[in-house]
């Protein structure tokens, strides 16, 4: 007995020391001390002991076990401090080696632009909405003010379905200004919202003309609203796009459904003295506005004796284009995966 | 439009201002200046020179030897080819170094044999006009050494307008109106139009007869005798014209256009001597009339046009162009000067048929001020009469008809003015702006009457609105200041599909590596075939920006689908998603209906697996999936193939797609797109998948949809792996449903890890293996639990037809 526990010992530690690795001492420690390993097997024989000879031969078997629990230790420690050197040696890592490949995607750059300032008009309490694109006649000129026989409705103008009645004519909406009434129908005074969505011009294509874009609408109907107020929001939506503030300047502008009309520049933001995209002026068009026309507040049900408003109109697809350095606008809808990559969301 | 500022000028003084700020001052109060140029630039390195010996050549008999004399430095030699060169003569001269019209370069030459150093010019040559027979004689007293444009007159600044911030204002549709504007913005006095013409005291025997009172209320005429032929205008009128860029043509031409641009009237002069019958008769055209304008081009008429007759036939298209026959001529000695006013939509349209915009058809569609017609018969008789002492006014004007611009009062409340302005002005300041724009104003108390002149009340100003847009933009826009609103602030309305929309992009960006597009919202009509529709199941458009691509799409998937293509060269793999609407007609509605949809489109090369983890097929349900879990939809999903009873969109794969529900409600598609389409398109080597999600299903039903939490049991659970062998016809669907059926309440969640044919399988058998989870909330689980779980597994597998592999 006790010279099979000295063997098992003396083997035990052998076998200890030749482990060179966690996994292989696992593995010793097992055979040695686990629940079916060599030591619980000589245990077993303790029992067919006399009682004399039994006190020494567990006194023996404990020490054994303790030494071989020491061994196990001492080992484990030795191949804990081997495996963390060479990890930090880092031998034969390449540490340039490329990150493993994500899911990538990219949000269009005019959605990016339309969402953006969704939620900065959201923050300001505007209602985000929208509207039809097959819009009714009535709704995309004659509630806008726009006479009959203005030339914006012909056909070189204005995409219209096929098969309309004349008193029912329908056509792909040319601006988003139609959701002006329509929201002002559904929501009543006082009001403020804005309206991002696609738009349609009868128009050749080339860098700069595109028939179908996007734009953003916005409106803000209440008592005693004036020029200022407008102002203050155009400039807000500019700080929006472009991320800090420009300076701007109102000068007159002409469209049927405001009274006055204005076009809003803002100072270049890509020069200090002139360039390609101000045309060396350093004054930028960004955006017309003007005070709602009180016709467009009496068809969208609104007494302009009590109200005023303000509308604004954005070309979302031009902020885009502006902000991202877009020269051709037939890049928008190409869905040409060399354009929309270089948009990561 | 082009604006001569020397021109405005007249009755103006704006000569203390450069040019640039003429154009801010107009572009802040007025409308856009475009761009401002310099006329004569382009000659300005031509001086006065004097030809102080004139010889022949020795070498070219045609050629002479001049010497001239160009101020400062001696006289250089210059060999000239014109024949009136001679010695004496004042000549327009091009140095050595300077520049002509074309970006020619003036160099010494040698010509045959003789040193030349400069040039003599003539008109052509400086772009002053087609002459070209010789050199261009300035007068006697011309100082040596000036430049040509500054002894001519011919320096001018001429502003580029945008014409369509033109469009509401018809005053501003000559250089008066210009001069108006200034006089108002800088606050300086406004020189009248000299119209003094002592006009002879017997009518005129004109029979003019108006048979289309909407087309022509009023028509004005005057004969007079030239005294001669039409020769040419003075320099300083050419340089006038020409600085617009109107090119001179003769004295008489060339005073209508002057007219035309100057107060912005169109006139006509008639050689009267051709029209038949001293009669004029403005009526509509007779349909299929045809006639043929002064450009020489024959055109075809219908009712809805307003011509000229004379005695026999038509002899002009009203308010557009003249016609070929009665034009004035080199031999013209007599003309019937017209001036008139037609009706603003009947010009417009009729120019627009014949595509055949002129200037003056793009003024009178913009509702000109009648009383415009007398002051142009005045002004032109005026300016010609000064012109040509010859000439003699044969009769008094006849005016036939009597059209006025509606006489327009106002009422203006100076204080909502301010308001609506955000500026402080006094009522007398504001009296003041309107008065200088001609407008009359009494003050009544509370608010002031305003009296529109004619020259804005045709269409421009008739409300309140609209005088208060004349006082904030003389006062000046840019210096009213932004201020923020002062509204309560409440939660902001939102419009629910919006939101969705975003969110599920945003997720197909994020995670799925999705990549968001925009496409076109027409198809081509090749299309209705492919997909298996009728021209009837789409809105179609009248007038496409494209011939044959006539369809409004029904969803995003076609367009998609050709968006797909284009990229395989570049990215043979690829996934772009849109959110975009489709449109449907309505049986019996007028308008159509539109919905919202979620797309997106995978392509992926032709060798990936059909089915398993890998697929096109398996990816896009993962994805819809995750987009349902993402919406808290997923325990209530119902994924189920397609079958024969489904009405299939025609790009859906009969057997690879997918149907989804929630409850009743369908939500869309995913799976692969019909080979044959896929053929047709051109896919070649590569494959492609879709998924389609209704935006307004997905709404409804993800509006109940919330996440709940449930506490995780405190107690481990027991992993069993379990491997089906089953006849290959049995449904991985209908497996989950038996073990689910059978495995007891302990069974929390079932995975499938492998799907295996092959060695150690029966024929026709495939192994489907899960990783179960067996979990109880109250207690740990024994061994006795996991055997019982075994045993049903073996019971489902043979009832199933197959058996529990160990
Ligand atoms: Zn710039």
């Amino acid at each position: 007995m006790r010279n099979r526990l000295e063997a098992l010992c003396r083997d035990g530690i052998a076998a200890v020391a030749e482990a060179q690795n966690a996994d292989a001492l696992q593995e010793v420690e097992v055979h040695l001390l686990g629940r079916n390993g060599a030591l619980t097997a000589q245990l077993k024989g303790l029992g067919k002991l006399s009682a004399e000879e039994r006190p020494a031969a567990g006194k023996l078997a404990n020490e054994v076990k303790q030494a071989l629990q020491k061994a196990l230790e001492d080992r484990r420690a030795a191949i804990d401090k081997a495996e963390l050197e060479e990890d930090l040696a880092g031998n034969g890592i390449d540490p340039t080696l490329p990150g493993s490949p994500m899911p990538v995607g990219g949000v269009h750059p005019v959605m990016a632009v339309a969402r953006e300032l969704e939620d900065l008009f959201s923050s300001m309490g505007y209602v985000v909405w929208d509207g039809p694109e097959i819009e009714t006649e009535a709704h995309n000129f004659d509630d806008l003010n726009i006479p009959g026989d203005h030339p914006a409705r012909e056909s070189h103008d204005t995409i219209w379905m096929e098969d309309t009645p004349e008193d029912g004519r329908l056509c792909l909406r040319t601006h988003t200004s139609p959701v002006q009434v329509r929201a002002l129908q559904k929501f009543g005074a006082p009001l403020r919202v804005v309206a991002p969505g696609r738009v349609f011009r009868q128009e050749a294509q080339d860098a700069t003309h595109e028939h179908t874009f996007h734009q953003m609408e916005g409106l803000v109907v209440d008592k005693g609203i004036g020029v200022p107020h407008m102002l203050h929001a155009m400039n807000s939506m500019l700080e929006g796009i472009f991320g800090r503030k420009l300076e701007t300047r109102l000068r007159p502008g002409f469209f049927p459904f405001v009274e006055p009309g204005f076009e809003l520049d803002a100072r270049c933001p890509f020069c200090k003295s002139g360039c390609k995209v101000c045309k060396g002026s350093t004054w930028i068009e960004l955006m017309p506005g003007g005070l709602v026309h009180p016709n467009v507040l009496r068809a969208a049900g609104v007494d302009p004796e009590v109200y005023s408003g303000f509308a604004f109109g954005l070309g979302l697809s031009r902020m885009a284009m502006l902000r991202y350095g877009i020269h051709d606008i037939r890049w928008m809808m190409s869905g040409d995966l060399r354009f929309l990559e270089q948009f990561p969301a | 439009m082009k604006i001569s500022l020397n021109w405005v000028g007249d009755y103006v003084d704006i000569s203390d201002l450069s040019a640039d700020k003429v154009a801010e001052l107009l572009s802040l109060h007025t409308a856009e200046v475009e761009g401002v140029e310099t006329f004569g630039e382009s000659i300005q390195d031509v001086v006065v020179g004097h030809v102080v010996q004139c010889g022949q050549h020795p070498g070219a008999d045609k050629l002479s030897l001049t010497l001239v004399e160009y101020g400062g430095e001696e006289p250089v030699p210059v060999v000239c080819g014109a024949p009136n060169v001679r010695e004496g003569l004042k000549i327009a001269f091009a140095p050595v170094g300077s520049k002509l019209p074309g970006n020619l370069k003036i160099k010494k030459a040698k010509l045959r044999g003789e040193v030349s150093r400069g040039m003599i010019c003539s008109e052509r040559e400086l772009e002053m006009s087609d002459e070209h027979n010789g050199i261009l004689e300035l007068p006697e007293d011309a100082p040596i050494g000036e430049r040509l444009i500054d002894c001519l007159g011919m320096v001018d600044s001429v502003l580029e307008l945008d014409n369509k911030s033109l469009t509401h204002r018809p005053d501003l549709w000559g250089h008066y109106g210009f001069a108006r504007e200034l006089s108002v913005i800088l606050d300086r006095p406004l020189k009248p139009l000299d119209l003094e013409v002592a006009w002879p005291t017997n009518a005129g025997d004109w029979k003019l007869k108006l048979s289309d009172a909407e087309g022509c209320p009023q028509y004005g005429a005057v004969e007079i005798d030239l005294g001669g032929t039409p020769g040419l205008a003075p320099a300083w009128m050419r340089n006038r014209l020409q600085a617009v860029e109107q090119r001179p043509v003769s004295d008489i031409v060339d005073i209508t256009n002057y007219v035309l641009l100057e107060i912005g009237q169109p006139t006509h002069a008639f050689d009267a001597d051709t029209l038949r019958g001293r009669a004029i008769e403005v009526r509509a055209a007779q349909d299929g009339e045809r006639f043929t304008t002064l450009d020489g081009v024959e055109r075809t008429l219908d009712q809805n046009d307003l011509v000229i007759a004379d005695g026999e036939c038509s002899v002009a298209l009203a308010g557009v162009m003249g016609g070929l026959v009665t034009e004035v001529t080199d031999s013209t000695t007599k003309i019937l000067l017209e001036s008139a006013v037609f009706h603003p939509t009947r010009i417009r349209r009729t120019a627009q048929r014949l595509a055949l915009r002129s200037e003056a058809s793009t003024r009178f569609e913009k509702s000109l001020d009648p009383a415009y017609t007398e002051q142009a018969t005045a002004r032109f008789t005026k300016l010609l009469l000064d012109m040509r002492s010859d000439a003699k006014v044969l009769s008094a004007p006849q005016v036939e008809g009597d059209s006025n611009a509606p006489h327009v009062v106002v009422q203006l409340d100076p204080a909502r003015t301010s308001q609506l302005l955000g500026i402080e002005m006094d009522r007398a300041a504001m009296t003041g702006i309107l008065q200088r724009l001609g407008f009359g104003v009494e003050d009544q108390g509370q608010e002031l009457a305003v009296t529109v002149p004619s020259w804005r009340a045709t269409k421009d100003v008739s409300m309140a609105i609209d005088l208060v847009e004349e006082v904030g933009r003389i006062y000046g826009y840019n210096r009213i200041q932004a201020a923020p609103l002062d509204a309560p602030v409440t939660v902001p309305v939102q419009q629910p599909l919006r939101l969705l929309g975003h969110q599920l992009v945003q997720r197909l960006v994020n995670s799925h590596g999705a990549f968001e597009t925009q496409s076109y919202s027409f198809l081509d009509n090749a299309w209705a075939n492919r997909l298996g529709l009728t021209r009837k199941d789409f809105v179609c458009i009248g007038n496409p920006v494209q011939a044959e691509v006539e369809l409004m799409r029904r969803d995003p998937i076609p367009s998609l689908l050709e968006q797909a293509v284009g990229n395989l060269r570049e990215n043979p793999v690829g996934r772009l998603c849109e959110l975009a609407k489709g449109y449907e007609p309505v049986d019996g509605a007028l308008e159509p209906q539109e919905r919202r949809w979620l797309a997106v489109v995978e392509w992926t090369g032709k060798d990936t697996p059909r089915e398993g983890q890998e697929s096109l097929f398996a990816r896009l349900r993962g994805v819809s999936q995750d987009l349902m879990r993402s919406l808290n939809l997923l325990d209530n999903l119902k994924v189920t193939p397609v079958s024969a009873e489904d009405s299939l969109p025609a790009w859906a794969h009969p057997v690879q797609s997918l149907n989804y529900h929630v409850g009743e409600t369908f939500l869309g598609w995913s799976g692969r797109v019909h080979p044959q389409l896929q053929a047709e398109l051109e896919f070649e080597r590569a494959d492609v998948g879709i998924l389609l999600l209704d935006l307004q299903a997905l709404a409804q039903v993800a509006e109940q949809a919330e996440a709940k939490f449930t506490a995780p049991s405190k107690f481990p659970g027991i992993k069993v792996d379990i491997a089906l062998a089953l006849p290959q016809a049995v449904a991985y669907d209908d497996v989950v449903g038996a073990i689910r059926k059978s495995g007891g309440k302990f069974l929390d969640t079932l995975e499938l890890f492998d799907v295996y044919t092959g060695p150690g399988l029966e024929d026709g058998q495939r192994s489907l293996a899960f990783r179960s989870l067996l979990r109880s909330p109250e207690r740990t689980l024994s061994d006795k639990e996991e055997r019982k779980f075994l045993q049903k597994m073996e019971q489902v597998a043979v009832e199933l037809g197959g058996n529990l592999r160990s």
